[in-house]
């Protein structure tokens, strides 16, 4: 109170202005930056890409928009495989990350004590190398004559892999397996996150108070711990799924032509043939079907009933 | 309900708990707690009350000791395998789940199929039965509470465990609650072990309340005989407030002690003395505010004989409505407390004014002067911040 009286007066303001008006812009200035950068780098290439893929034309004599819808329908018709490779592919390795990522949140979140930064830091490393090199890294621990397959060869886990379809061979490399295994390699991280963030919110008085109304340890995991940390399985599969079902670079280096992948297709499309229109309209029909499967998928999961 | 049996008994022998730390949250205890009683355990923060409490439950495994309910072991039972609830301090109710699964949670885990009937009974004891279907937060402090002891009591437990369950609740919602609590307790006859460091708290609610300290037991008993004898100056100071003299051992006079305390006299009922009384030795004596009387200096002709008294100056006074509060310096103790109810005010009893404080022997309590004289003091000023 003291400092309030001994503040000298404040000058008189020279013209009364409301001074709520410039308040109340401030929001909006704030958000500039963000917009702005949304219209460059989004807005626009969506807009021009939309444009791209009702084009007809060839390189030579240019494109032009004719509203030619049927790119769609030939680029669906002709590319399915690859797009349902990369769902399954993606699943597959979204699936794997939350069977790896789930026991390993849930060990930092609840029982790490002071190993818990380190086991961190552990999991966030690999980002200190580039996506590429860790991916280059996989041809080395896959190699033919590695450690690797020859245990998997030993153990005949490789006839196994062999009869599902998931190898060739005696070899990894250039099979889905390995690509499944790059894309969860590469997104575990994604998943272990948001898992850990939301088990840490957890309360451990629950875990208490389910042991002390009869619930047995796993009981307390399945009826209370889960159903819990269920945002964080729903943001951490999401974040795996979504960037894996685009990934091309792991079907490059670790796959074979018959591992490709959509994202494999469009590249090829707009780096090597030159198939603007057809590379475009393949962009905007796996956008909308990993809209589709997204929205029907938070449905599903009924998160937003959660705390 | 069943009364006969002991299957409700908790019987704890030599329990003691020492953490990893090194640090010994609760000394060797030995406590037994009848069946159907309301038994309370009161302390401040940190007195070891919580940890013997979550010993019963199987929350902490104790260091040495065991535990027993009824005639049965359960020192290494898992908590899930107890016949024992708990009604936690921030309640722990299930955020994902409604207030009639969140009831039912103990049933379902059991494998007790057709709960409807026993859940909206249960809701209805509590007065909970519109609120079925809503979620814990959307409830209030008060009826949280309420589905807490629900969800505990519906597994009609051998033992109900109650944390500080009304900590979180403003003081008027906190008083009726307790005497709701009283009355489910009365209505289902199960044991109920109450941890509070609020002295009122538990001596509105409880039978027996036990005194803990520093991880000890100071002292046991029911509420009124804890606040007429209590035998350390923790106790006496921690549960209401006591005044406390410094007195010498003169003679003994039939079944009563003489002791100088200034210059005066002050008797004291042997029996009344949990001290060793040898001539010469030093004793600490109590009074309770409210006990004493207050007359002015000039009317101290009138007193009655054979009352302790004790001279002194106002130094203070509060008036609080039903009663004043006076703080008097005496030669003897400078900040003697005195309650006074406000049925004839003497308009010269102002700070200032030279008094006489009296008061029956019989009230006066003696405790072992070896001991601190303000123990408690810091710990009941601090719950009552």
């Amino acid at each position: 109170m003291a400092a309030v009286t001994e503040a000298p007066p404040l000058a008189p303001a020279p013209e009364k202005k409301p001074p709520r008006k410039r308040g109340r812009l401030v929001p909006y200035w704030l958000l500039l930056p963000g917009i702005l950068w949304l219209i460059v780098f989004f807005a626009l290439p969506m807009i021009y890409q939309a444009s791209t893929s009702v084009q007809t034309g060839s390189l030579e004599e240019g494109y032009k928009v004719t509203w030619h819808f049927a790119t769609y329908w030939d680029a669906l018709s002709q590319y399915w495989p690859q797009f349902l490779r990369s769902v399954s592919y993606a699943a597959a390795a979204t699936v794997l990350c939350l069977l790896l990522g789930y026991p390993l949140a849930y060990l930092i979140a609840f029982r790490a004590g002071r190993w818990r930064n380190l086991i961190m830091v552990l999991v966030i490393a690999p980002f200190f190398t580039s996506f590429l090199i860790r991916t280059l890294a996989w041809k080395t621990i896959l190699a033919d004559n590695g450690p690797v397959v020859h245990t998997l060869n030993n153990l005949h886990i490789l006839e196994l892999t062999n009869w599902l379809g998931w190898t060739a061979g005696d070899r990894v490399l250039a099979t889905p397996l390995a690509v499944v295994c790059g894309l969860t390699y590469n997104f575990l991280p994604f998943m272990i996150l948001p898992l850990y963030t939301s088990l840490e919110r957890i309360d451990g008085r629950l875990h208490e108070a389910a042991g002390d109304l009869y619930a047995k340890p796993f009981t307390t995991f399945r009826k209370v711990t889960f159903p819990l940390s269920m945002p964080g399985v729903v943001s951490g599969t999401l974040l795996t799924f979504i960037p894996a079902a685009g990934d091309y670079v792991n079907a490059d280096l670790l796959g074979s032509t018959d591992t490709r992948m959509v994202g494999n297709v469009i590249q090829t499309q707009f780096l090597r043939i030159l198939d603007y229109p057809t590379a475009a309209a393949l962009s905007f029909i796996l956008m909308a079907a990993i809209l589709v499967m997204v929205t029907f998928y938070i449905r599903k999961s009924g998160t937003e009933d959660l705390v | 309900m069943t009364t006969t049996d002991n299957s409700g008994d908790v019987r704890l022998s030599g329990i003691s708990k020492t953490y990893d730390n090194g640090f010994t949250a609760v000394q060797p205890l030995d406590l037994t707690v009848p069946q159907g009683s309301f038994f309370a355990l009161l302390g401040a923060s940190g007195c070891g009350k919580t940890t013997t409490l979550r010993m019963i439950a199987g929350l902490e495994e104790p260091t040495t000791g065991t535990v027993h309910l009824g005639d049965q072991e359960v020192t290494r039972l898992p908590p899930y395998k107890r016949p024992v609830n708990t009604v936690f301090q921030s309640y722990a109710l299930f955020p994902h789940l409604d207030i009639f699964e969140n009831v039912a949670f103990g049933l379902r885990r059991r494998g007790i199929k057709s709960v409807k009937k026993q859940v909206e009974e249960m809701l209805e004891l509590v007065q909970l039965g519109e609120q079925a279907r809503k979620k814990p937060h959307q409830l209030s402090g008060g009826q949280q509470q309420r589905v807490a002891v629900a969800r505990a009591l519906i597994n009609h437990p051998k033992v109900l465990l109650l944390d500080e369950p009304l900590g979180a609740l403003d003081l008027k919602l906190r008083r009726q609650m307790q005497l709701e609590l009283k009355r489910i307790q009365t209505e289902v006859g199960i044991t109920f072990i109450h941890v509070t460091h609020d002295q009122e708290e538990a001596m509105t609610m409880a039978d027996t309340v036990a005194v803990m300290n520093a991880g000890r037991v100071e002292q046991l008993g029911s509420p009124a005989d804890l606040y007429e004898n209590p035998n350390t100056t923790f106790v006496a100071n921690f549960l209401g407030t006591s005044n406390l003299i410094e007195a010498e051992v003169d003679t003994k006079n039939g079944d009563d002690i003489v002791l100088k305390a200034g210059g005066g006299k002050l008797v004291l009922p042997e029996a009344r003395c949990s001290a060793p009384t040898t001539t010469g030795g030093k004793v600490l004596v109590g009074v309770r505010p409210e006990k004493i009387s207050l007359t002015h200096a000039d009317d101290a002709g009138e007193i009655a004989e054979g009352r302790n008294r004790i001279t002194g100056k106002i130094a203070d006074s509060s008036f609080i409505g039903v009663s004043t509060q006076y703080v008097i310096d005496s030669p003897v103790c400078p900040e003697f407390e005195v309650y006074a109810q406000n049925i004839d005010r003497d308009a010269r009893l102002v700070p200032g004014a030279e008094v006489v404080l009296h008061w029956n022997p019989a009230h006066t309590f003696g405790l072992d002067a070896a001991q601190a004289i303000d123990a408690g003091v810091a710990e009941a000023e601090e719950d009552a911040a």
